[in-house]
This record gives C-alpha cells, sequence and structure tokens, in this order.
C-alpha cells in the first residue's frame, strides 16, 4: 500500500537528504533521468585505492521514492566494489527502503541511482 | 436543464467499487473515461446474439453485424454532422488516425522545403506523426507558440502562413493538459485562406462538446471513441475529396475492389481505408456511446463541466502551493493540471489514491508543452459527466493531505 510510501522514514530522506551534492574531481559523474515522471539526478563517486566506493553525493529532483531511495543509496554502496554493485537489483534497494512495497509505476524511480551508478562506472571504465 | 450526476453514476458499474475503502472518485476520463451499461449492453448484446464477421456473409448473422456495423457509422456521422457516413474511417484510435494521415495525404502532398505547422499544445499523438514526416520530406515542422496564460499565440500564425509552403496545419480542438480551447475556427480560416488544410485533433472534444465538423471548418478531423464512454475503436473522418484522393495506408481485405497477381483496385470509400476483419463490437459501442450522450445533451454536458472547472479553479486556487496551468475557466474545458512546489506529480497521485481519487501524474503525452512552462510533468485533474462538486470537495482534501506530508518541514 502507498501508506507504507509516506512513512517517516522514507520522508525523511525526502525532506533532508543524505549525501546532498556534487563531489569535486569524482572518479564516477553522471546524469539520469527518468523520462515518463521528470526524476533527475546527478550522481558523484569516488573509488578507494582498492577500487571500492568510498564517497556518493547526489543532487536533483523527483518523487519521495527516487529521492529517498538515492538518499539512501549514496549511504548504501560505501565499500562496495563494483562488482557487488553489477550484482544489485531491484530486491536490494526495495530491502534498503524497509521492505516497502513498490508499484510497476514506481519501480524506476527506486532504481534510478542504482542504475545511474551502474552506468556511470561503466562510462568510467571501472565494470 | 442540469444533469443529474447520480442518475448518471448509477449508469456506470464501476462506481458500485470501493478503492481503499472510499467511494471511487475518478478525475482521469481525459486519459480515459468510464463505461455505461447501454455500452457495455450493447456490447454484450451483439456478441451473444448477432455475431459474425462483417460486409461478405450472406447469412442472419452477418447480415445483422454488417447492419450494426454500419449503423454505427451512420450514428457517428450524424453525432459530428459529416456530409457523408462514408468519411468516416474507423481506426484504432486518434494516435492511428493521425498516423494514416501522415502516411498516406502527407507523403503523397508534403515536399522538402514545405511546411507543417502545429501547435506547442499537441498531445504527442498530434505531433510526432508530422515530426517524422517533416523528418522523411526534410520539410519544415513549425509551432504555433502558447502564451504564459496557456492560450495560442494567433500573432504569431500569419507569418507562418504567408509564404505558402505551409502544407497542414494539425490543432488540437482542446488541449488535453491545460484545457485550452484554441480558436480552431479562426484556425482553419487562415489556414484555407494560405492554401493549407487543416488537422483537428478532437479527442478531448467530441467526448465534451457539440463537434460540428462543417462548423469548425475542419479538412480532417480524429477523436477516440474510448474517451466519450465507449470502448477502444477511433475514427478519422474527412471530406470525401480529400480521402477520394489519398492512397490506402493499409493493405489486405476488405480494402479492395479487385486482386490481380501483380495489381490491386482499391475499394470505395470508407472500405480503402479499413483492411481486414474491423473491431466489430467496438464500433457497435461507440455508436451506443454516441446514443448515450446525445440522449444526455451535449449541450448539457458542456455546461455541467464548465461549472466543474470553475468551480475546481477556484477550490485550488485556495492551496498557496499550487500553481494551476493554463486559462480561466471560460476559456477550457474539463481539464486542470496544476503543480506543487513541494509534491512531486507522482506523489500527489499516489496519497491522493489513498482516498479513492484517480488523478494522472506525469507529462500526459506533452512533452514539448511542459518544457515550455519548465516544469518536468504536472498532475491532471479531468471531469466528465459522472464527476460532481463532491469529487472537486474530495480531491481538495487529499490535496491537503498531500500538503501536511510533504510540505516544506
Amino acid at each position: 500500500m502507498s501508506q507504507d510510501l509516506y512513512r517517516e522514514q522514507l520522508l525523511d530522506h525526502y525532506h533532508n537528504p543524505d549525501n546532498y551534492g556534487v563531489l569535486e574531481n569524482p572518479d564516477v559523474d553522471i546524469e539520469a533521468d527518468n523520462p515518463t515522471c521528470g526524476d533527475q539526478i546527478h550522481l558523484t563517486a569516488r573509488l578507494d585505492v582498492e577500487g571500492k566506493i568510498s564517497e556518493v553525493m547526489f543532487e536533483g529532483q523527483g518523487c519521495v521514492v527516487s529521492m529517498a531511495a538515492s538518499s539512501m543509496f549514496t549511504g548504501e554502496v560505501i565499500g562496495k566494489t563494483p562488482d557487488e554493485i553489477a550484482s544489485m537489483g531491484l530486491a536490494d534497494i526495495q530491502e534498503m527502503m524497509g521492505g516497502v512495497k513498490l508499484s510497476m509505476g514506481r519501480v524506476k524511480c527506486a532504481l534510478l541511482s542504482l542504475n545511474a551508478m551502474k552506468q556511470g562506472l561503466q562510462d568510467a571504465g571501472k565494470m | 436543464m442540469p444533469l443529474d450526476v447520480p442518475a448518471i453514476r448509477a449508469q456506470f458499474p464501476i462506481f458500485k467499487r470501493q478503492i481503499n475503502g472510499n467511494r471511487l472518485v475518478f478525475l482521469d476520463s481525459a486519459a480515459s473515461s468510464q463505461k455505461p451499461q447501454p455500452v457495455i449492453d450493447a456490447m454484450v448484446q451483439i456478441w451473444s446474439n448477432s455475431y459474425a464477421n462483417v460486409h461478405r456473409g450472406l447469412y442472419s448473422l452477418a447480415e445483422e453485424a454488417t447492419e450494426a456495423y454500419e449503423g454505427a457509422r451512420v450514428k457517428v456521422a450524424n453525432f459530428i454532422n459529416a456530409a457523408d457516413p462514408a468519411e468516416i474511417i474507423n481506426v484504432r484510435n486518434a494516435t492511428e488516425g493521425i498516423n494514416l494521415l501522415a502516411y498516406t495525404w502527407g507523403d503523397q502532398n508534403v515536399q522538402a522545403g514545405d511546411r507543417i505547422v502545429v501547435t506547442e499544445l499537441e498531445h504527442h499523438a498530434n505531433l510526432v506523426p508530422w515530426q517524422q514526416l517533416a523528418k522523411r520530406k526534410g520539410a519544415e515542422l513549425a509551432y504555433i507558440p502558447v502564451t504564459d496564460d496557456g492560450l495560442l499565440d494567433m500573432e504569431a500564425l500569419p507569418q507562418l502562413l504567408e509564404d505558402g509552403r505551409t502544407k497542414i496545419v494539425a490543432c488540437s480542438v482542446m488541449s488535453n493538459v491545460l484545457g485550452t480551447v484554441p480558436p480552431v475556427t479562426k484556425v482553419a480560416e487562415m489556414a484555407h485562406d494560405a492554401g493549407a488544410i487543416v488537422l483537428m485533433d478532437a479527442a478531448q472534444a467530441v467526448p465534451h462538446r457539440l463537434v460540428d465538423v462543417q462548423a469548425l471548418g475542419a479538412d480532417f478531423l480524429v477523436f477516440s471513441g474510448h474517451k466519450m464512454c465507449g470502448p477502444g475503436v477511433g475514427v478519422l473522418w474527412g471530406r470525401r475529396h480529400l480521402l477520394e484522393a489519398m492512397p490506402p495506408f493499409l493493405f489486405g481485405g476488405d480494402m479492395i475492389l479487385r486482386v490481380k497477381r501483380q495489381e490491386s483496385k482499391w475499394n470505395e470509400l470508407p472500405h480503402k481505408f479499413e483492411a481486414g476483419t474491423p473491431p466489430i463490437a467496438e464500433v457497435v459501442g461507440l455508436g451506443a456511446a454516441v446514443d448515450f450522450l446525445t440522449e444526455i445533451g451535449m449541450d448539457v454536458i458542456h455546461e455541467h463541466e464548465q461549472e466543474i472547472v470553475a468551480y475546481a479553479l477556484e477550490r485550488l486556487s485556495e492551496l498557496p502551493t499550487l500553481r494551476i496551468l493554463g486559462p480561466g475557466p471560460t476559456l477550457r474545458g474539463g481539464v486542470v493540471s496544476f503543480w506543487m512546489a513541494d509534491a512531486h506529480p507522482h506523489d500527489i497521485a499516489a496519497i491522493l489514491n489513498e482516498d479513492g481519487v484517480c488523478v494522472r501524474a506525469g507529462h500526459h503525452c506533452a512533452q514539448p508543452l511542459h518544457d515550455r512552462f519548465g516544469i518536468p510533468a504536472s498532475a491532471r485533474a479531468s471531469f466528465y459527466i459522472y464527476n460532481d462538486k463532491d469529487d472537486v470537495d474530495a480531491l481538495m482534501s487529499a490535496l491537503h493531505k498531500v500538503v501536511r506530508l510533504l510540505g516544506r518541514r
């Protein structure tokens, strides 16, 4: 049920997102959008010497699902390798969001930051 | 006589349903309308009692089916005041009607260096087919701009017509986003004076007001049955001499008069444009929808919607963070799109759904128009015969909930 979508935890991330902004000299730098709903994000990330994600920031505009998911995602992926990120999917994002049930129309919103990160790592030759 | 909304609602079985424990407040008829029992019955009736393929059969069932199918064509022709039922072409939807035109009339008549004129408020259906035709032909696609208050900037039209390069003007009779009702009769007059023909996209008009193709001065006009209480079928109307000069769009059975091994001769109108088995029950259902709306009265429907949209505009202005797109109530039909500073349209629609209020969220197949207003998406409430002021009140109380949940903290 959508009531689930608008519970406090997700609204907190929506109103006060974590890691909001743009990293300077990032390894990953990508803009992604969800043309059907108009969600847009700019995702930047740095990798440490072992090739694991060490810092992530995002900026953007969109619905509660895309913004809250992006905010949570910037914490979730710290320490992960590109291979680990490549194997992440919808189930991981739903779990990250506290087991929220997403209707078909909202799946793309929830996956926006994960898909952007995958594409950004590929573009940067890290994946 | 005002519309008896409770009596109308009683004829739509879907209003027996509840959504999340609330009564259904359906404010998305601009996307597709609900279906009344007489339309459902007409389709069940032909499937249950009189079904066979049309036109060729020599037995009772085939004759009955053909009579029902062709009878619906006559009803539709009368409904929009077409000169002749043969000018009514049954297609899948308004979109297919426009594609048919772009591929037949367009390929035949638009050449490199010609101009196609559309407006900034078009639905993608009346935009992308012309954009792609322009690309195929090396023609120019030009837009009549929309003003800040959502009206067509008619002052821009003369310069798009004066050099005589414009072959067609494709214009909506009512915007599906802004609700704007452009002065299409004036557009047609000016286009004709410049030697161009006019296609009117009446998908948002035919369900809601009297549309008379003669009075409007259209050359072609399209609309969809599913937005006017009918099933998924569409209509392309065109003037006979234009339709006769056009090549067929789809080829196959029923659209031919004679087929030789290397040559074929085309059937007469309207069959030339109806290749293959048509959507028989759907067309019959559209005929029933025409009867249903005619009985209520298109003027009564129009007046009712004008009243609701005026009330909606008044109530929506109570919310300080809400911005309404488009003009005031006298210049628009029963559609209101809006945008809230702190809430994404998808969140608005999802939160409204908890109260049983159905609105659309997104760009409503009008991305260039949203770009024009500098917003990625909007939420849209649209009204029809089964809506009343109580639906606007339900919308408002749900919107207050959106403000409570998502308003800046």
